[in-house]
């Protein structure tokens, strides 16, 4: 491996870590100026049936009698250190709640994730090997196909095929291996189509080149044609596909947790939406912009792993290839 | 092990050599996609221990024909015909059955060596992969074996090879691996196809070089692709001519080479700039005169030019000190190989870059530390042909709206002048009226090169850089858009800078020449002088890199490479850098 590789890892670290800095200080900002301030849009709403006292309470616990700036900057250093703030509803820490539905979201995410790159992995293996007469096509309209149908519409039918038809898992116990093996699928077709998209068409293109002909040339079996020779120079622009599906696989979760009635981030997002509950959106906004900024990370360290080819920031490399209009002398 | 491995070791080479059965007998081949037949009615055959050249222009099929010896068309190829190798009818084999001759028995060198080793595993892996599929099972031989390889096709590091990975390699060692990968099972028949067209031309000799020593010292038998008909009058015992899929003729190289009886190749002979030195003596006369008139003021003067570039923190001097000067209505060569700092050179002189230092004057105006706008008006009389028609045309474009887009640019005429321009243009060029309305897609390599001159003439320039202008293209198509160039110069009273790395070219057309390497020039002078008698060592490399001319029909087998003298070791040197 390259000795600038340490480098340009520190630099992207700190890049990430400033960029969740500003996406948290975005969300205080832009929740903090929308119109009508909490006190009066939340506490005083005589739906929530709030008294006086309570909400002197709540307003003193939240600190929201202080100038904005001085929020910010409690707020600001509790997310440094793991505090997040109380609720507004129940007065419970926001990172107790969070921790509570954390991991349901967390497990349904990375099978779905692990699963969508099976899928795709298998779909895009057949279109290469797979002879045209023997239904290649049908491999290849695959993705669109799972694009096209909704997600709670796959959700709804695996849970009548298999919850009520075939009896394999009891609706009424979301958190059974097989009713989370059902949701992640669920949630898993749509990005698999999205992955197995680029990697088809990323291997096409790999496979027109001479070094597979080449490779042909030596002898090689198809199998490991593909294991070697394909899978990894076509998944680099994978790399990039998965990091922004990251995104999705949050958003998708909280339909496929509706629908499969499961307790997740989902949730908790549709609870606090519907009460105002600024702290925990806050933290849940935060967390997105985490993952977000992390999986575009993991891509950013892994691409050069993959890629010899990549050029590191700041880095000193010898290279052959000078740009175009460079050449010349290598001392 | 393979059949054929036991009969190899049973006959020894002198045995196999008066066996009458060639190794590879093509008969009768035909191959179609869908309706389109691409190779018709082929055949040839190649003897143990022999080369034979397939040669042709794009769309011969020659590729093709290789390709069905290695099996490796794409599934929508349609082949009909027997291709035996060794006694056995390949093409009736299964994959299965097939592929243990893949690699051991038949191995392939491919064009362009830049592609054809996998980018981001090491040599190292590839290698050793390759070597795991021959009879080496211990990794510990396989690795030795693998760098004595490396070592016997002239790479100097093996183990750095080993550990590299292809990007950080150059083209002609690169292409060195690929012929070491080849070699490393002992094949009985190598497939080179075109193995040194994406090369430099001193780096292709050595290519050629290291490929009829091997021929010679392990007895492979060579079935050679090009479109080079002097690399194959060099290189093979005989000779195939394809033109459209079909052989044209066919017959020892001696024969096809002296007195080709086929239209067609008597053609493909008077084409190559190699074999013709003085095919365009007469145009270029004039040029010559006009050079010898002692009260010309130059065209183009170039002085001390120097122009730097920052690459990954290192300073590197693209063009160092360079200066020249050409006289009007001369063509002035800029030789050298890729990183000699031609292209460099060119772009400066177009005010693409500005250079660090130095001064530049076309038609006594100087166009060194000029703003852009007022460069722009001297783009008016210097205009660029780009090396590749089949990048440099907007495919969108109509041939008219692309040849008229410089007068829309600088609003030269009213609308009914500038059609009238552009159909003059194309008349110039020698393309008809009726291809104003085609695009790119629907013309054919030369033709869409002329619309790339055309779209330079349209201005009436006094200049027109020819960086690399025939290239990409067929030697019977560069023959006709060298035509094109010299009688536009001497209608019109053209300068031309030539950018070229084919010294044979060089020779045809050019007037004056300046050789470049590692930003320098290290020789100029006149075409006569330079090519008749070089004082640089570097010059004598390149010069030497032509493919001779002639051919003596005893030689059946290329000798081993004649020791160059010192130029050769530093040639090597220069490849290993690179």
């Amino acid at each position: 491996m390259n000795g600038a590789y340490p480098t340009y890892a520190a630099k992207r670290l700190a890049q990430a870590a400033v960029v969740i800095l500003l996406a948290y200080v975005f969300t205080f900002v832009v929740v903090s100026i929308l119109p009508g301030d909490p006190i009066t849009s939340v506490l005083r709403n005589p739906q929530n049936g709030f008294t006086e006292e309570e909400i002197a309470q709540i307003v003193a616990a939240q600190g929201l009698d202080r100038p904005v700036l001085v929020q910010l900057w409690s707020s600001l250093s509790g997310f440094l250190t793991g505090d997040l703030g109380l609720s507004m509803r129940s007065s419970r820490p926001v990172t107790t709640m969070i921790a509570e539905v954390l991991p349901s979201t967390l497990i349904l995410a990375t099978s779905a994730l692990f699963l969508a790159v099976v899928l795709a992995v298998v779909i895009a293996y057949g279109t290469q090997v797979v002879p045209k007469r023997y239904g290649q096509g049908l491999l290849r309209a695959f993705p669109s196909l799972f694009l096209s149908v909704p997600n709670f519409v796959i959700g709804l039918v695996l849970i009548h095929l298999f919850g009520f038809q075939l009896g394999l898992f009891r609706v009424i116990n979301p958190d059974s291996a097989w009713a989370t093996f059902f949701a992640a699928i669920t949630l898993a077709i749509p990005i698999s189509a999205q992955i197995a998209e680029v990697l088809i068409a990323s291997l096409d293109h790999e496979a027109g080149q001479d070094y597979i002909a080449v490779a042909r040339g030596r002898g090689l079996p198809p199998f490991r044609l593909f294991t070697r020779h394909l899978l990894k120079p076509s998944s680099l622009p994978v790399v990039t596909v998965i990091a922004l599906t990251i995104g999705e696989l949050l958003g998708g979760s909280l339909i496929t947790e509706t629908v499969f009635g499961r307790t997740g981030i989902g949730s908790l997002v549709q609870r606090s939406v519907s009460t105002q509950d600024l702290p925990v959106l806050q933290a849940v906004v935060s967390l997105a912009a985490v993952v977000f900024v992390l999986s575009n990370l993991i891509a950013d360290l892994v691409y050069p792993l993959l890629d010899p080819r990549v050029k590191l920031l700041g880095a000193r490399t010898p290279r052959t290839s000078a740009p175009k209009p460079a050449g010349a002398t290598a001392p | 092990m393979a059949p054929h491995d036991r009969l190899t070791a049973a006959f020894p080479h002198s045995l196999a050599g008066e066996h009458p059965a060639p190794l590879l007998q093509v008969e009768a081949l035909d191959v179609s996609y869908g309706a389109t037949r691409v190779v018709t009615d082929v055949g040839f055959s190649l003897g143990r221990g022999r080369s034979l050249a397939l040669i042709g222009e794009s769309g011969s099929g020659k590729s093709t024909i290789a390709r069905t010896v290695l099996r490796l068309l794409p599934g929508s190829a349609h082949v009909q015909g027997r291709v035996s190798f060794d006694g056995e009818d390949i093409l009736g084999l299964s994959e299965r059955r097939f592929r243990p001759l893949r690699g051991r028995a038949i191995g392939f060198v491919p064009q362009d060596p830049g592609n054809a080793l996998n980018p981001v595993r090491t040599i190292g892996s590839q290698a050793m992969e390759a070597a795991a599929l021959t009879d080496a099972r211990d990794p510990r031989i396989a690795r030795e074996r693998i760098l004595e390889t490396f070592a016997e096709v002239g790479l100097d590091n093996p183990r750095r090879v080993f550990d590299s990975y292809p990007h950080q390699l150059s083209g002609g060692m690169l292409q060195r691996v690929l012929i070491g990968l080849a070699v490393l099972p002992r094949p009985l028949l190598l497939v080179a196809d075109e193995p040194t067209s994406a090369l430099d031309v001193t780096i292709q000799k050595h290519i050629l070089d290291l490929l009829s020593r091997l021929r010679e010292d392990l007895d492979i038998s060579l079935l050679l692709i090009t479109h080079d008909l002097a690399i194959a009058a060099e290189r093979a015992d005989s000779i195939v001519v394809l033109k459209d899929g079909s052989v044209q003729e066919a017959g020892p190289t001696a024969t096809v080479f002296a007195a080709p009886s086929s239209p067609y190749a008597r053609k493909l002979h008077a084409d190559v700039p190699a074999l013709n030195p003085d095919r365009y003596a007469a145009l270029r006369d004039l040029g010559l005169r006009r050079l010898a008139d002692p009260g010309q003021t130059p065209k183009i003067s170039v002085r001390k030019l120097t122009k730097t570039f920052e690459v990954d923190g290192k300073v590197l001097t693209a063009v160092n000190n360079v200066s020249f000067s050409v006289s009007p209505g001369t063509t002035h060569a800029l030789v050298g190989e890729s990183g000699s700092g031609k292209t460099t050179t060119i772009r400066l002189l177009l005010g693409l870059e500005q250079p660090d230092s130095g001064e530049i004057s076309v038609a006594g105006e100087t166009l060194t530390g000029r703003t852009r706008r007022s460069m722009q008006a001297a783009w008016r009389h210097l205009q660029l042909v780009y090396q590749n028609p089949f990048t440099s045309l907007d495919p969108t474009w109509t041939v008219e709206r692309l040849v008229r887009e410089p007068l829309d640019r600088f609003r030269i005429g009213t609308p009914k002048e500038r059609a009238e321009w552009v159909r003059a243009a194309l008349v110039d060029v020698g393309l008809g009226a009726h291809l104003v309305t085609r695009k790119p897609q629907a013309l054919s390599g030369g033709q869409r090169q002329r619309v790339a001159i055309a779209r330079s003439l349209v201005l009436r320039p006094d200049v027109i850089v020819l960086d690399e202008p025939t290239s990409a293209l067929d030697v019977s198509v560069q023959a006709d858009i060298v035509a094109v160039l010299l009688e536009l110069q001497a209608k019109l009273g053209l300068t031309y800078v030539f950018v070229s790395h084919d010294l044979a070219l060089v020779r045809q057309l050019a007037h004056t020449v300046s050789v470049m390497r590692h930003g320098r020039i290290v020789e100029h002078g006149t075409v006569c002088d330079i090519f008749e008698t070089p004082r640089d060592p570097y010059t004598a490399a390149l010069l030497h890199s032509i493919p001779s001319s002639t051919v003596a029909p005893a030689r059946t087998r290329s000798p081993r490479p004649a020791p160059q003298a010192v130029v050769g070791t530093a040639v090597i040197g220069q490849e290993q850098i690179a």
